[in-house]
């Protein structure tokens, strides 16, 4: 029975092979939506581990944690200094960071923060913290090395802006990787953002340093370049220092989150569990999931009637063939058999290629975005896929009983005299 | 090898008025072999059909040396039909794809989880006997001559006690005709089998032991 079978097949390749791989693409697609949706899911968790608390000026929630914790460049507005300072100083509170967006070098944000963050992210692979102002740490995936030096651009490339050549920074670490948008950022002190910043006004001092962000080409320069300075401490816990967008916060105990959540929850500022907003989020995102999965279902069904068609037609076209088989003493077991079995095997064949090319166009659409993003998106099978799996092969199983049914009941009599 | 005992079978088809088929009675002996001649649309095949088991009679007794095909289920005519009628056809009816041997042993294949012991040196020796070198040959490549001679090599693999075939030269040159009439002669004698033969070769029909007439679906002495 097998002999015929594969002998079958092979005389019909081209029909098998077409089947074969419809099946496979239209599985593939409701497969691939739910990895990339679950890939999504888990890696936004992932990213969000590091960030306990979020405190930022009153505003949307979901753009503070879009903005804080996966560095979406968005006008958030600032916090006062006083906010950050008290932070600092609180005995809850075992360490609190800014986080300031700054200008971009290449495509790499540029990101002002202190190195409580950086220890905060996993510390560092090699090199250094930044001491000095002029210093900056690279994420992972940023294609710098150790003791480049680089100017930072207003714009992104191809953007509006244009360079401040004035300003080197020098790199003298890099970040562990993070699996998140951080893996693409380059890390500065807070101090030279406040600073680029107000490019305007010369009166503003930071760090006691005159601005080097200025534009003034006559200014002599003074001997020892403001770049230079090391960083001081105070400078960050200083209530008269510039406003930033977001602090990181992260707190001592379970209870000082919950408390200094509810303490910065007011008129003048917000605070938030990054992990509860992109639980809404994932609301969002399952609903977007469930409407893809039944358009995916929809499409599965449509190419499982349409071969049932075929396979149907098939069966009658070869009428002659099943009785000739009947005569010559068949039972018409044997012949639902071979008709199930093809059948069973030309879908179940399309439905596990289907799973693979699922799982590979995931991968891909993955790592597409995790090069432009550094957002690190997991693929991975769960045991749920492996029931879905044995549910639609049961489903085929009992579908193509109907064609070898119709076979299994045709009169080898008037098979043979049509 | 069964003997044939029928009696007053007739088989009507819905919406005619006189049957197709009406025979109070015929008699064959094991080992005979007959020839069933008429015009077209005479019920040969009708006949063929219900001493094969493969229509069942509407009444009265198909008894093949004990057995009554008309009191069998359609299933039970199948496995009876496996185990003692070989089958050679008109249209050939072999399978594509597959080998000469291959063909010769799917009946018995498709009718048993494993092939019987022997039965594949039988399939050798009958190929050869019907005069078959190229066993392992994809059938559809072989002349028409060359695949009657395996449907008849297949008819008889299985050793049964009956052998049926329907008008077996009708598709075939006047050469391969004959070759082919005298192996199904020859070999139904040599296993002693039972030989029904519905033809309209006048050559063939002179080969066998006796000639019915079937004339509207009666037999014609």
């Amino acid at each position: 029975m097998l002999r015929f079978i594969a002998s079958d097949l092979r005389r019909h390749w081209a029909g098998v092979l077409a089947i074969v791989l419809i099946v496979a693409l239209a599985t593939a697609l409701g497969v691939a939506v739910t990895l990339q949706e679950r890939a999504l899911r888990l890696g936004s968790a992932r990213a969000a581990d590091a960030f306990d608390l979020v405190v930022g000026a009153p505003g949307s929630e979901t753009q503070l944690v879009l903005s804080a914790v996966f560095l979406q460049a968005a006008p958030l507005p600032l916090l006062p200094g006083s906010v950050l300072a008290g932070l600092v100083a609180d005995p809850r509170v075992a360490w609190a960071a800014p986080v300031g967006f700054g200008d971009f070098i290449d495509s790499y944000p540029i990101v002002g923060t202190t190195p409580a963050l950086l220890d905060g992210m996993g510390g560092l692979a090699e090199g250094n913290v930044f001491a000095r102002l002029g210093d900056a740490v690279i994420g992972s995936m940023v294609g710098m090395r150790l003791g480049d030096h680089f100017h930072p651009q207003h714009g992104r490339v191809g953007g509006p802006g244009g360079t401040h050549a004035e300003i080197t920074y020098r790199i003298v670490g890099r970040l562990a990787p993070t699996g998140t948008a951080w893996d693409r950022a380059v890390l500065v002190p807070i101090e030279t953002v406040w600073l680029a910043h107000h490019h305007d006004e010369p009166e503003v001092a930071v760090a006691g340093a005159s601005n080097p962000f200025l534009h003034k080409e006559d200014e002599p320069h003074a001997g020892e370049s403001p770049l230079d300075m090391p960083l001081q401490a105070d400078s960050v816990a200083d209530p008269t220092a510039p406003g930033v967008p977001a602090i990181v916060v992260k707190p001592k105990t379970i209870a000082d989150a919950y408390k200094l959540r509810q303490q910065y929850r007011s008129d003048h500022s917000l605070a938030v569990f990054p992990g509860e907003v992109l639980t809404r989020l994932y609301a969002t995102l399952g609903d977007v999931r469930t409407i893809l999965s039944i358009v995916a279902a929809g499409a599965q069904g449509l190419v499982g009637a349409a071969i049932l068609l075929v396979v149907t037609v098939h069966v009658v076209q070869r009428r002659r063939q099943i009785g000739a088989l009947r005569a010559l003493g068949a039972p018409r077991f044997a012949v639902f058999a071979i008709v199930w079995g093809e059948v069973l095997l030309i879908a179940g064949t399309g439905l596990i290629l289907g799973f693979g090319l699922g799982y590979v166009a995931a991968r891909a659409l993955s790592s597409a975005f995790t090069s432009a993003s550094g957002f690190a998106l997991p693929v991975a099978f769960a045991a749920g896929d492996l029931v879905r799996l044995g549910v639609l092969l049961g489903v085929t199983a009992l579908v193509a009983s109907l064609p070898a049914l119709l076979a299994y009941r045709q009169s080898p009599a008037s098979a043979l005299r049509s | 090898m069964p003997s044939l005992s029928l009696r007053g079978v007739e088989q009507r088809f819905p919406g005619l008025e006189t049957p197709a088929l009406a025979i109070p009675a015929l008699d064959i002996a094991s080992g005979e072999q007959v020839a069933v001649t008429g015009p077209s649309g005479s019920g040969k095949t009708t006949l063929i059909n219900i001493l094969t088991g493969l229509e069942g009679a509407g009444q009265g007794a198909v008894d093949w040396g004990g057995t009554d095909l008309a009191r069998l289920s359609e299933g039970a005519r199948d496995r009876w039909r496996a185990a003692n009628v070989g089958l050679v056809m008109q249209d050939f009816h072999l399978f594509p794809g597959l080998s000469a041997l291959e063909n010769v042993l799917l009946p018995q294949r498709l009718a048993h989880l494993q092939l019987p012991d022997g039965a594949r040196a039988e399939a050798l020796r009958l190929l050869a006997r019907v005069g078959i070198t190229r066993i392992d040959q994809p059938v559809e490549t072989m002349s028409r001559g060359q695949m009657q001679r395996v449907a008849v090599a297949r008819a008889l693999a299985a050793r049964p006690g009956i052998i049926v075939a329907d008008e077996p030269t009708a598709s075939l040159d006047a050469d391969s005709g004959a070759r082919v009439a005298a192996l199904l002669v020859e070999l139904a004698r040599e296993a002693g089998a039972t030989l029904i033969v519905a033809s309209h070769d006048a050559r063939l029909v002179g080969r066998l032991d006796r000639a019915l007439r079937l004339d509207s679906g009666r037999l014609k002495d």
